[in-house]
């Protein structure tokens, strides 16, 4: 079951590399993603009989935490193809592409998605590495898709500092794997997978697993995007076409956290639960404090998303920091929701784009929802999702990492991420009630893009309004699960 | 696999120790060094040490998978990374010397300062034999050496070379502090990324160069906020 999540993807990379038609090109990779998920739903069921689920000799290794990632990046790839097969035939007839960037777009996507799929089942740690670099490799080409000044600079500030993080995080791992030779002597370690280290975490060397999580830290932050580490991020998610930006954002970025937790729980295990929680709870509430001023003075409308994102990435470490099993459990919630709501605000975004040819807000001007209702509709209710206002589960999984900081006694804290949510909710809303409402400036636009994308942002939206209101009692149970494997068994 | 538990002799330990800060030496002559092409020939110099390391390594514990990692280093870093890089700098009718930010004394010095730190971090191992925490030192040492160098450097080949430099003090640390080595599918794996990531690099770096008609990542600065 692990190794066709992995060949699917992988296998309509080589087909999208031998077809022509452009039309089958953008529906072989939905087809791929609804697959993919399809196995991901059935790998739910394995994980919640069996716990863990292994392949090849253990080399694939899913447990509850990895069967909730490929849920998320099976969802989010689907939606982003959906809706890149419109945008790209419209991106070709107003001439801003070729067939040929297109036709790379097509194949390096499911390769990207397929890097992620390779991090969340790798058993071996190193191997989690470079599935993580090649997914940083394959989003780079994609995020220069444009050729333009800006997307050049965009992307070469994404690969120099996503390299250099990724450096780091080798090193980290290198570190890690040392931690254990330097207790065993001259001896060929059996393995280096994770399981392996966490049935043997309490023997590591502890001055050295210290060492390594700094660096996995600062690394594997770099890709995801926590601050001070995060410039290239709203960049990189400005500059790249939009089906890129919903996926860099809904769950790219997770997937590296995902990759820093795993390393937490190695950490935790063997050194206690002080050393690595205070690290991420730091690193989040800063990326959070820092990403609420900039979403409000921000000017470019995917910009502002991104740092949005940033805020949202800050969250979900702030919340595994706090280390309560209310905290993670929100935390996880977050993840998925935000997952169904990103990508739709960048849909929109593309949207705007192609009909106005601007991302300056003030360009765009008041009135979007006189040319665009449709889209406006959907960019709506995905920010009003985002900012964390009922009846979407944003709001739920926000209470309940809140709730669950209080409750544990950490006020201070709690009240401080309060502070920054409330500021990045006053952040977005003022700025789309800047475009959103009033009358346009110019009267007509030609050839708006009224209709585009609405059978992928019906998908996630729907999606999430679904699950707000209710959750699958399997998936609830597979999500404590997952806490339970970061937060360690209550 | 066959495995002799013995540790290297001492002269084992001090070629290997040698060859490392061989290694440094070289990283350093990187940074004082302003001519391109000189500056690829002193990275697969560089690698041609780590090379040496790993077989020396690979003897020693008659280590079959420490062979191939050599053998690999030598035929992708020594060879065909410089020849690509090579490549792409005549292709791309590069000329003009690189301009260093700071002045070469300055680099020295800041240079020398950043070993230091690398010998302080490592410092407290003091459950690594002395070969181990000599390495880690090095390692530590290259990694902060690189992240100057790419800080110091404005064209978008040599900050190219500085990220190549820190994997080869990834790798060092890789082979010389697990004393095996890692297993050999993450070798190999690290092996091809970094293949991957210098070509996509270069695709880069000439679209770079064809939209700016330049390839000094100062002029990148259109982005902000």
């Amino acid at each position: 079951m692990l190794t066709p999540i992995l060949l699917i993807p992988l296998a309509t990379a080589l087909l999208c590399l031998l077809v022509r038609s452009q039309r089958l090109m953008g529906w072989l990779n939905p087809l791929a993603f609804a697959i993919t998920l399809a196995l991901g739903v059935c790998l739910l069921n394995e994980v919640l009989a069996h716990q863990v689920v292994t392949e090849w000799n253990e080399f694939f290794y899913a447990d509850a935490l990895s069967a909730w990632m490929v849920l998320l990046i099976s969802a989010v790839s689907l939606g982003s193809t959906l809706y890149a097969g419109r945008y790209f035939r419209r991106d070709l007839a107003a001439g801003v592409v070729t067939a040929g960037r297109v036709k790379e777009f097509f194949v390096l996507t499911p390769v990207f998605a397929a890097g992620m799929f390779l991090v969340v089942l790798a058993n071996n740690l190193g191997v989690m590495w470079f599935a993580l670099e090649a997914t940083a490799l394959s989003s780079v080409i994609l995020v220069a898709l444009y050729n333009r000044r800006t997307s050049l600079e965009a992307a070469w500030k994404y690969v120099i500092l996503g390299s250099l993080g990724l450096a780091l995080a080798l090193f980290g791992t290198v570190f890690t794997y040392a931690a254990a030779v330097n207790q065993n002597g001259p001896e060929q370690l059996p393995s280096f997978n994770w399981s392996h280290f966490m049935a043997v975490a309490g023997q590591l060397d502890h001055r050295m697993i210290k060492l390594a999580f700094i660096f996995v830290l600062v690394g594997y932050g770099t890709k995801a995007g926590l601050a001070p580490m995060h410039t290239w991020l709203p960049d990189a998610h400005s500059e790249a076409p939009s089906p890129t930006s919903a996926m860099l954002s809904g769950v790219s970025l997770k997937v590296a956290i995902y990759a820093l937790l795993r390393f937490h729980i190695l950490t935790t295990q063997c050194l206690g639960t002080g050393y690595s929680r205070t690290l991420l709870l730091g690193f989040g509430l800063f990326s959070m404090f820092l990403a609420a001023p900039f979403i409000l003075v921000q000017s470019n409308l995917k910009r502002m998303l991104a740092y949005s994102s940033l805020e949202h990435v800050g969250l979900i470490c702030a919340a595994v920091g706090l280390n309560t099993p209310v905290t993670i459990f929100g935390a996880l919630l977050h993840m998925g929701y935000h997952a169904l709501t990103k990508p739709v605000l960048f849909f929109a975004a593309g949207n705007i784009h192609q009909t106005f040819h601007t991302m300056k807000l003030r360009v765009i001007g008041p009135g979007v929802i006189k040319v665009l209702p449709v889209t406006v509709l959907f960019l709506g209710l995905a920010a009003v999702a985002a900012t964390g206002l009922p009846p979407f589960g944003l709001f739920y999984s926000e209470l309940t990492v809140l709730s669950g900081g209080f409750a544990a006694g950490h006020t201070v804290i709690s009240f401080l991420i309060m502070t920054a949510l409330v500021a990045a909710f006053c952040g977005v809303l003022k700025q789309l009630t800047r475009i959103l409402p009033g009358t346009p400036k110019v009267a007509r636009v030609a050839d708006a893009a009224v209709w585009d994308g609405v059978p992928a942002m019906g998908l996630l939206v729907g999606g999430l309004l679904v699950f707000s209101v209710w959750v699958p009692v399997p998936l609830l149970r597979l999500i404590h699960q997952a806490a339970g494997i970061i937060g360690g068994k209550p | 696999m066959i495995m002799n538990p013995s540790a290297p002799t001492p002269i084992g330990s001090q070629i290997i120790m040698l060859f490392a800060a061989l290694m440094l030496v070289l990283q350093l002559l990187l940074v004082v060094q302003k001519m391109l092409l000189t500056n690829i020939r002193l990275y697969a110099l560089q690698s041609l040490m780590l090379t040496v390391i790993a077989a020396v390594i690979a003897w020693y514990y008659n280590a079959t998978h420490v062979y191939i990692v050599a053998v690999l280093t030598l035929v992708g870093k020594v060879i065909f990374l410089p020849w690509l890089l090579n490549r792409l700098v005549r292709r791309i009718k590069i000329v003009e010397e690189i301009e260093p930010l700071i002045n070469a004394p300055t680099s020295m010095l800041i240079c020398g300062g950043l070993t230091l730190l690398g010998y302080i971090v490592a410092r407290p191992f003091t459950t690594l034999d002395k070969l181990g925490n000599n390495t880690l030192a090095i390692a530590i040492a290259l990694l902060l050496t690189g992240f100057f160098l790419m800080i110091n450097r404005r064209k978008a080949i040599s900050q190219v070379l500085a990220l190549l430099t820190i994997e080869n003090g990834v790798m060092l640390a890789a082979v010389a502090l697990t004393s095996y080595g890692m297993p050999l599918v993450v070798e190999l794996g690290i092996f091809f990324d970094v293949m991957v990531a210098v070509m996509v690099l270069g695709i880069l770096v000439y679209r770079i160069r064809e939209s700016f008609a330049s390839m000094d990542t100062s002029k990148l600065t259109q982005l902000k906020g």
